[in-house]
């Protein structure tokens, strides 16, 4: 441990030092990013925003052909239009060969054919739902879809001896619709029966009726695909209404946050959620890339910065496999990725969805922080 | 199930209560629509948030952040909307200054302090549930229900025994008629700014208890569900506001527990155009008032 | 054309189409409002017209020259239906109701599968042009302004001005108020069906109380004297924030501090400017 973190100190401080001379050798490589930076979901966009900065200062550290990327974060405040705008700008006006991001799926729904049109790559790296990279052949995503997550957990809870189930979602964002439409196909499957499906709003903060409801079915689970927010909420709300250990509350991609822990404390414990990633993952990549984030921006990362952070490292890989600055040639190099980052092994599918499943681990939470699930 | 959903019902009313008491007092008597409200609802709980993290009890942090929202009230009153009065602009003005008010001081907010969700310190109010027959209600629960029972109770007093309440009232019903009955109107529209700030900042406290999730958007949430409130229980009655509230709280819950969950938020608005559709001025309303 | 032209223009093309578009919402804004009715049913109105007009694009694969007159139906159609109960309410009591209307119509576009739920409908199709929204909006605006200085004009001014003298001198206020919330619906089920035919995807928080309110921005800030007035209010609210780009996460600050300014010192709005017609106050 104490040889990693040295480690780690090290790396940092060669970073801060390494001559600026090693990078330059022409015009930096225009890329761009668009993210929620301002409104009541700019936590998402500023997490990755953090994400990706570190990974630039890596990769500019090294250099890319002999170039640094400069790196443009245009703001979407979660609207349709203002995505599209920053888009165009950043295709027009910047030049960028590639773009990073929009932050939720409904947006990459509008902003994805606008760089498919001019043939322009475009990751996302947390847009989940289903359908995104079916928009064209410049769209791809590093995040890996829930139909790849979501039965992972759910085997894991059959084994613990679940067989019925109670379905929560909110019903009025793109992502937790598409991840609890998942999770009702991947229950189904499993053989598991559903004993109800109960909605809410993503902005709600009482959940009681449908957890009364839930706790007079007396499911062995309920499975809640919702954003950390309302998730927090709804499992605070459970405690106090007496939902207690022999019921497992099992997430989707949204609870594997830091802040279920911060916000719902010990009431979260015992939750299951599956995950390429978690911030206590035991490999040296990880730990120094935790490390480095912390000192950085003074807080843990969450999935959200580590997935920015793998996808700025595979797209300069991609550019410099591609050997030129060159949306086209770029694309052709993306769809060859071989990366192994903090999120584990990653390639892309000839669907440009991310195509190793391996590295998901399901995680538990215990005592407000997410550890590998026991058994 | 009846039981605890019923409970459920009532403890949601109070909390649209809560929440609707100051915007009612604030909307009735200086007529305008005023979107800052939800802003003195987030400022109050942050506030408490604060001090609570410097060790300030439950008891202490609750009415300092309400006086503390009731100031930003004044001053924010005073900054946006004085001058509108002064020169007798068109009532519309006053919903767009305000509009663009909250739209500047929530992404202020935000920038300052982060987007994120916070928490009170957990040990603030015993998180234990207590138990009645099979139904369970948590202490924070209990402390909004006596405290919007005590609020409501004292704002009637206030609106009914006293002459300052008197001047409040007067000044509801004709504005003119109250400054040449020598009722000083300036400092009456400042003094309700003050107890709706405060009112909206004790409601941000407690409820920000309850679902334990402070953030600087908290306040923009409930302002939808405030506005049903305040029109179906008629605008700047008190008793209207509680009772539209516990009302609608307790058909949200029911509709969710035994029709269907994707319709909790419909049934609010079905609601509200069925009310003004057969009663206009809302369901407790007396007269249309002539306001735009 | 000069490739940086191209550019230029691609650039700017959905900049360009959303001042058009939001040009027409702040006419449907203006005409409720130039009677003296605060309704806010625009967005409501602009959604239902997005969706039944992407669903024929999508699912009947009707030519977009039909789709666009066609996308009027549903929105004038719900106007009507609402039309004689709502219109019994003033002031708030309009308004609010309006917005509750809205929301009702979003619960139904996310539980309703055919509406596409949360995930919305997407891969619409890009029919709209520019030349076809700033037409629209060029025709709505001579429209409504000819209307406004014809003796119409004059009766929907009496009525913002005092509906019970406004029906006392004979006036037939409540025909006044139906057709300018039937006109208001047309102009926004068009605007709803030109937005969704440039900008491939459409969601079902478009069309709730937060665009409500931004709609009637258009108008506050830019004022009710004469149509061109909203629409200009309309581009600036809509250019405020592509503006303030540079200053990334505090140009939402900004764009508040600048509404409160403008509308602290200019209340009546941009363009205080009245009619030639009739030398009465401009309140709204």
């Amino acid at each position: 441990m104490l040889r990693r973190s040295l480690l780690a100190v090290a790396v940092a401080a060669t970073l801060a030092m390494a001559p600026p001379a090693l990078a330059q050798g022409g015009a930096p490589i225009p890329v761009g990013a668009i993210e929620i930076l301002s409104g009541p979901n700019a936590a998402y966009g500023t997490a990755i925003r953090a994400g990706l900065e570190l990974a630039l200062e890596e990769v500019n550290a090294q250099g890319v052909l002999g170039r640094k990327i400069a790196l443009t974060v245009e703001d979407s405040a979660a609207n349709k239009d203002q995505a599209i705008n920053a888009a165009r700008k950043l295709i027009g006006r910047d030049k960028v060969v590639a773009i990073i991001g929009p932050t939720l799926s409904n947006e990459m729904f509008a902003v994805g054919p606008v760089a498919n049109e001019r043939k322009i790559p475009i990751i996302g790296t947390s847009t989940t739902a289903a359908g995104i990279t079916e928009i064209g052949p410049y769209v791809f995503r590093t995040s890996l879809p829930e139909s790849d997550v979501i039965p992972v957990t759910l085997a894991r809870a059959k084994a613990r001896g679940v067989k019925t189930v109670a379905l929560m979602y909110a019903n009025d964002d793109a992502f937790s619709k598409s991840g609890f439409d998942t999770m009702k196909a991947a229950a189904e499957k499993a053989g598991l029966t559903i004993l109800a499906i109960e909605s809410f709003g993503s902005k709600d903060t009482d959940f009681s009726a449908q957890l009364t409801k839930i706790r007079a079915l007396k499911p062995d689970a309920v499975s809640i695909s919702a954003l950390v927010e309302p998730v927090s909420g709804v499992l605070l709300q459970a405690r106090q209404l007496g939902f207690g250990k022999e019921t497992l509350f099992v997430g989707g991609n949204g609870s594997n946050s830091p802040k279920l822990g911060e916000i719902a404390g010990t009431a979260a414990d015992g939750l299951l959620v599956g995950s390429p990633w978690f911030v206590g993952k035991d490999d040296p990549a990880n730990q120094a890339f935790v490390t480095r984030f912390r000192a950085k921006n003074g807080r843990d990362p969450d999935q959200f910065a580590a997935q920015a952070y793998d996808c700025m490292h595979i797209l300069a890989d991609a550019i410099t496999r591609a050997g030129a600055a060159e949306p086209a040639k770029i694309r052709d190099a993306l769809l060859e990725t071989k990366y192994s980052g903090v999120m584990g092994p990653f390639t892309f599918t000839q669907g440009r969805d991310p195509a190793s499943t391996e590295g998901v681990v399901v995680l538990a939470m215990q005592g407000g922080k997410f550890g590998v699930a026991p058994q | 199930m009846l039981a605890q959903q019923l409970v459920n019902g009532v403890l949601l009313g109070a909390v649209y209560a809560l929440f609707a008491l100051g915007f009612t007092l604030m909307f009735g008597v200086l007529r305008v629509i005023n979107l800052t409200y939800g802003f003195y609802f987030s400022a109050g709980a942050l506030l408490a948030l604060w001090m609570a993290r410097q060790g300030a009890p439950i008891w202490l942090a609750l009415p300092l952040a309400a006086l503390g929202a009731g100031c930003v009230a004044v001053v924010l009153d005073w900054v946006l909307l004085t001058r509108l009065r002064r020169i007798q602009a068109p009532e519309l003005s006053s919903l767009m200054v305000t509009l663009g008010g909250v739209l500047a001081l929530y992404s202020a907010l935000t920038s300052w302090l982060g987007p994120d969700i916070r928490r009170l310190p957990p040990d603030l109010v015993a998180a234990d549930a207590f138990h009645i027959g099979e139904v369970r209600v948590t202490a924070a629960q209990l402390l909004i229900l006596g405290a919007t029972t005590l609020l409501v109770a004292a704002l009637l007093a206030l609106m009914r025994g006293t002459r300052l309440g008197l001047a409040i009232r007067a000044m509801a019903e004709k504005p003119d008629a109250a400054q040449l009955m020598g009722i000083d109107t300036g400092r009456a529209a400042a003094l309700v700014s003050f107890i709706s700030g405060c009112l909206a900042g004790a409601g941000g406290v407690l409820i920000g208890l309850n679902f334990n999730a402070i953030h600087p958007y908290m306040g923009e949430a409930m302002m939808l569900r405030g506005f049903v409130v305040i029109i179906v229980g008629g605008l700047g009655d008190i008793r209207g506001a509680l009772l539209a509230g516990l009302a609608l709280g307790v058909i949200e819950v029911m509709t969710a527990g035994y029709v269907s969950s994707g319709l909790k938020e419909a049934v609010a608005f079905l609601i509200l155009v069925a009310v003004l559709w057969t009663r206009p001025s809302g369901l407790f309303g007396r007269a249309v008032l002539r306001r735009a | 054309m000069p490739p940086w032209l191209d550019d230029l223009l691609w650039t700017y093309q959905n900049l360009v189409y959303a001042l058009g578009v939001n040009g027409l919402l702040a006419l449907s804004m203006y005409v409720v409002l130039a009677v003296g009715q605060l309704s806010l049913g625009q967005a409501a109105f602009m959604g239902l017209g997005a969706y039944s007009s992407a669903l024929m694009t999508l699912k009947l694969k009707l030519p977009f020259l039909a789709v666009l007159p066609l996308s009027v139906v549903v929105p004038v159609a719900f106007a009507l239906v609402i039309g004689v109960p709502t219109l019994r309410l003033a002031g708030v009591y309009l308004a609010i109701a309006t917005i509750g209307l809205g929301e009702v119509l979003r619960a139904v576009y996310l539980n309703v599968d055919l509406f596409g739920g949360a995930l919305g409908l997407s891969g619409i199709p890009e029919r709209a042009t520019a030349w076809m929204i700033y037409g629209l909006l060029g025709l709505a605006m001579l429209a409504l302004w000819l209307i406004g200085r014809s003796g119409i004009g004059r009766a929907m001014e009496a009525m913002r001005e005092d509906e019970t003298a406004a029906q006392v001198m004979g006036v037939p206020v409540q025909r006044y108020k139906m057709g300018a919330l039937l006109a208001s619906a047309m102009l926004a089920g068009l605007a709803g069906c030109l937005s969704a035919h440039v900008s491939s995807f459409i969601g079902p928080n478009e069309y709730g109380f937060e665009p409500a309110v931004t709609i009637l921005s258009y108008v506050l800030l830019g004022g009710i004297g004469t149509p061109l007035a909203p629409v200009v209010g309309a581009w600036v609210l809509t250019l405020l924030p592509e503006l303030l780009r540079g200053f990334s996460d505090i140009r939402l600050v900004l764009n508040g501090v600048i509404i409160v300014f403008a509308v602290l010192f200019l209340p009546n709005g941009l363009l205080a400017v009245r009619m030639k017609r009739i030398g009465a106050r401009t309140a709204a």
